[in-house]
């Protein structure tokens, strides 16, 4: 085990553990809605400006509050639960999406001596953890009892199933060469960022966790010119909005884990750690936003080819060189 | 396959390029409510009555050229012929512009050409009526003196070709009784003066 | 009323597939086009257009209202190239009833209806590669379309239904102003292009997305009738502005665009490469045009053209728009049959579609470029 952590010690000062428990689901709350409130001003701003238009002016300044704005009409709008669904599912899937994010943001290091839990295998978890949002799509889209959800699911399923794999084998380096399972050890262990010996395990998580994040290029459980909406068609007002909130926590967290694998995570001279975590972990996303906002859609075979053809040979090659680098 | 895939992440990133260099220049976006636009020379939208110099207000003689020509039956004009006065003028112009389709076909058929286009063009309203324009609002309040002036106008011109008419009936004979006498003159200004 | 045989009736006891309803009202119909699909998974087995939502009644309108007063009708039915319709609307009278046309109106019309015609063409592109999923150049292209708007509305005074052409020439002359503005664009335009085909044609996800999706071969093509870019990606060289030039089309050095292949990447390179065309046409135009008058001083009054019947065809931004009239010699049409390209585009879906991928779906019906009035005219 690591040196205890500052902000574990705060947690542990309340004597009363609920207390600490509430204090701490708090903060995950509030840092989870703050960020998405934040992202998507931001990925409105990005869009914008790359597609010569100003986006959100008019609420706060430079519209910083316009998703607070949109927020409270999501909050205000009735839920509508259509007769023809399957209830339990139904219902039960926005809460599925929702659930694992406070899981998995309490296992990333922010800071040398900042992170809430730390053990051996942080990585396992995480990376196991962020695999349960394909049940949660798949409930949705089963649950709305709608043939265009139906089918945003199953490739959901398909597609975030595919990517583990490349995503799985493209850490895989990185763990070898630190021999660890704990992103704390592994992001400790970089004296330089491990992008400049990893570039194509770097790439091909980026774009394995793009897909797994459902993002475009690869958006195409939720493709809005083919299947409306995707798994979530029949979603409205908060459930909605939640699976909204998900979307964004995932991009955070699978940037968080490129930062703290590939680009030394709080690591940087002059600023403070958790000030450069949060740099590269932003700079990242908006690398995912320019991708999004400049390439059309993949069809659901491509994309399936992309990954077993290109990206997971590709990944096993990398491997075995890195092994056959390490052993000599 | 390997080729293929190098040139693909290529032409991503040349595509990036595009987009990225996009963020440099500046929005094209207007923002409208704060900036108005100038629409243009040509620009339709609702028809109004605009004032003939001559007449010095609208010169609409209730001929109904363009309620016939109009393709969705917006327009509804009536008209009456003041005591006195040879034209007609216009007593209702009423436009229903949810109807209309701005072709217009109606400014090109008005004989008088006193049909041209409002400038505005963010008209919104809650109920049909609020766009049943009455285009003879504007130049009511000043159609009695119109008239009076039409009137007087007439009867001035009417004078006018009766003296013109009778002084031209002298000429004649003049001319007449010239060429009896001479031959050769010829008078340009009895032309002038009609 | 008698309704025609679907041609997929459901199969009983059949679990393995099912239908989608695509449509009316679904993001890549471009209005209100139903599809009814039949699936197996992904794949599309059986594909049925339904079409008469947007029913406007265009035809039946003309039969009931006098020549003059149909046309304001003529941009309504293809919104997105109303200049060409309205102009080739007031050719047909005119090649009916014989009345000559001033140069300058001729070359006035030229200039607006390719100017017209890249309109239609940069909103296809937005739209087109919307539906494929890219956002960006959807707004970049209706950026340089609004531009375009910009200039047909300073001398139109309107920026989708024009109305612009009058029996004999045009209704409004334009100034210099425009004519640099045309000639400016096309400048700048050209520029673009490059950046479009360096933003979307060659896009490695683009080209996996158009190439060899949605072959519509020769054969099928001219069996169909299908006409414009979607034939001449197929290979056949045929544009009714060189094949059988009306009003001054024959003066101009242009090339008829073709591609091979008939897949929706060559209807795109096509659709490209007529702007390019375009921009040709309308630098020359503008460069030749006359002074003079742009209505013809005979003009009848009544507009009458002699009993029988008449055919005029011009080449739109889909492809060929032709109109067959029969006049019994009065003010108003017996009969004024539209033919136009979307309808038929659209018919060849059930043969085109199956064996695709319901993402093909998408692909396709954006290629061929269709708009909803046109069919249900």
């Amino acid at each position: 085990m690591t040196a205890p952590h500052a902000t574990t010690q705060f947690f542990h000062t309340f004597d009363n553990p609920w207390i600490a428990i509430a204090a701490a689901t708090g903060a995950m709350l509030g840092f989870i809605t703050i960020n998405a409130l934040w992202l998507i001003w931001l990925e409105r701003k990005v869009s914008a400006r790359m597609q010569r238009r100003y986006g959100p002016t008019e609420v706060g300044p430079f519209g910083l509050l316009q998703t607070l704005a949109d927020v409270v009409k999501l909050v205000g709008k009735e839920l509508i639960t259509p007769d023809h669904v399957h209830r339990p599912l139904y219902l039960i899937a926005p809460i599925l999406a929702f659930a694992p994010l406070a899981a998995l943001l309490s296992l990333l290091p922010i800071d040398a001596d900042w992170v809430f839990h730390d053990f051996d295998i942080t990585l396992v978890l995480l990376l196991a953890f962020s695999g349960l949002n394909v049940i949660a799509i798949f409930a949705a889209g089963w649950g709305s009892n709608n043939k265009y959800a139906l089918l945003g699911a199953v490739r959901a399923v398909a597609q975030n199933i595919s990517y583990e794999i490349p995503l799985l084998l493209a850490v895989l380096p990185i763990v070898l060469m630190t021999r660890s399972l704990s992103l704390h050890e592994i992001a400790s262990a970089q004296s330089y960022p491990f992008i400049l010996v990893q570039p194509l395990a770097f790439i091909i998580y980026f774009i394995s966790a793009t897909a797994e994040t459902n993002r475009a290029p690869f958006d195409i459980p939720e493709a809005e010119s083919e299947l409306i909406a995707g798994f979530h068609t029949e979603y409205s007002g908060m459930r909605f909005g939640v699976f909204f909130l998900a979307e964004f926590t995932n991009m955070v967290i699978v940037c968080a884990v490129a930062t703290l694998l590939f680009l030394g995570g709080w690591k940087g001279p002059l600023l403070p750690g958790f000030v450069w975590f949060f740099i590269k972990v932003y700079g990242l996303i908006a690398v995912m936003m320019v991708f999004r906002w400049t390439f059309p859609r993949l069809r659901f075979d491509q994309l399936m080819t992309f990954a077993w053809t290109i990206l997971v040979p590709l990944a096993l090659v990398n491997l075995l060189v890195t092994i056959v680098v390490l052993k000599l | 396959m390997f080729r293929e895939t190098l040139i693909g992440a290529w032409s991503l990133l040349v595509g990036m390029k595009v987009t990225l260099s996009h963020v440099l220049r500046a929005p094209v976006t207007s923002q409208y409510p704060r900036e108005r636009i100038e629409m243009s020379k040509a620009y339709r939208n609702v028809i109004r009555l605009i004032e003939i110099d001559e007449i010095g207000s609208h010169d609409c003689i209730d001929c109904q050229a363009c309620v016939r020509v109009c393709p969705s039956d917006c327009i509804k004009v009536e008209g009456e012929r003041p005591d006195g006065m040879r034209k007609k003028r216009a007593t209702l112009f009423e436009v229903e512009f949810a109807l209309c389709s701005e072709c217009g076909l109606c400014l090109d058929v008005c004989p008088t050409d006193t049909l041209g286009y409002s400038r505005e063009y963010d008209q919104a309203g809650f109920r049909r009526d609020d766009f049943l324009y009455d285009l003879l609002d504007e130049w009511r309040d000043k159609e009695a003196d119109v008239r009076t002036r039409l009137r007087e106008d007439e009867a001035k011109k009417a004078a006018a070709k009766a003296a013109a008419a009778s002084k031209a009936a002298a000429a004649k004979k003049a001319k007449e009784e010239a060429t009896a006498a001479a031959g050769d003159t010829g008078d340009v200004a009895v032309e002038g003066e009609v | 009323m008698m309704r025609p045989k679907s041609t997929m009736e459901l199969v009983p006891g059949d679990d393995e597939t099912y239908y989608l309803n695509m449509g009316p009202q679904h993001p890549s119909t471009h209005g209100v086009l139903r599809l009814r699909l039949h699936l197996e998974g992904e794949r599309i087995l059986g594909a049925e257009p339904v079409i008469g939502y947007g029913h406007r009644a265009h035809e039946k309108m003309a039969e009931n209202r006098d020549y003059l007063q149909f046309l304001p009708n003529t941009s309504r039915i293809d919104y997105l190239s109303g200049m060409i319709y309205n102009l080739g609307y007031c050719q047909a009278i005119e090649k009916a009833m014989q009345i000559e046309v001033p140069e300058r109106a001729e070359y006035i019309r030229v200039i607006c209806a390719e100017l017209n015609r890249l309109t239609s063409h940069l909103l296809w592109l937005g739209t087109y590669l919307l539906d494929l999923g890219g956002f960006t150049p959807f707004l970049y292209a209706f950026d340089d379309r609004e531009k375009l708007l910009d200039i047909l509305d300073s001398v139109t005074g309107s920026r989708l239904t024009y109305s612009y052409g009058r029996f004999g020439g045009v209704s409004m002359d334009v100034d210099d102003t425009f004519l640099r503005a045309a000639a400016d664009y096309c400048t700048y335009f050209r520029k673009r292009i490059d950046e479009y085909h360096a933003l979307v044609t060659h896009n490695i996800i683009f080209r996996h997305r158009t190439k060899g999706v949605g072959v519509m071969g020769p054969q099928l093509a001219l069996d169909y009738g299908v006409s414009g870019p979607c034939l001449r990606a197929a290979g056949v060289a045929r544009d009714l502005r060189k094949d059988e030039p009306y009003g001054i089309y024959d003066r101009f050095a242009f090339d008829i665009v073709t591609a091979e292949g008939g897949d929706c990447f060559a209807r795109h390179m096509v659709r490209m490469g007529e702007m390019e065309q375009s921009l040709n046409i309308i630098e020359q135009a503008v460069g030749g045009i006359p002074d003079g008058p742009v209505l013809a001083a005979k003009v009848p009054k009544r507009i009458r053209p002699p009993a029988g019947e008449h055919y005029f065809a011009v080449e739109s931004a889909r492809g060929h728009f032709g109109m067959y009239l029969r006049s019994d010699g009065t003010d108003v049409p017996v009969r004024l049959k539209l033919r136009t390209p979307s309808f038929v585009h659209v018919a060849t879906m059930p043969v085109v579609l199956p064996g695709t991928m319901l993402a093909d779906t998408v692909a396709i019906l954006g290629s061929i470029d269709i708009v909803i009035p046109e069919i249900d005219r």
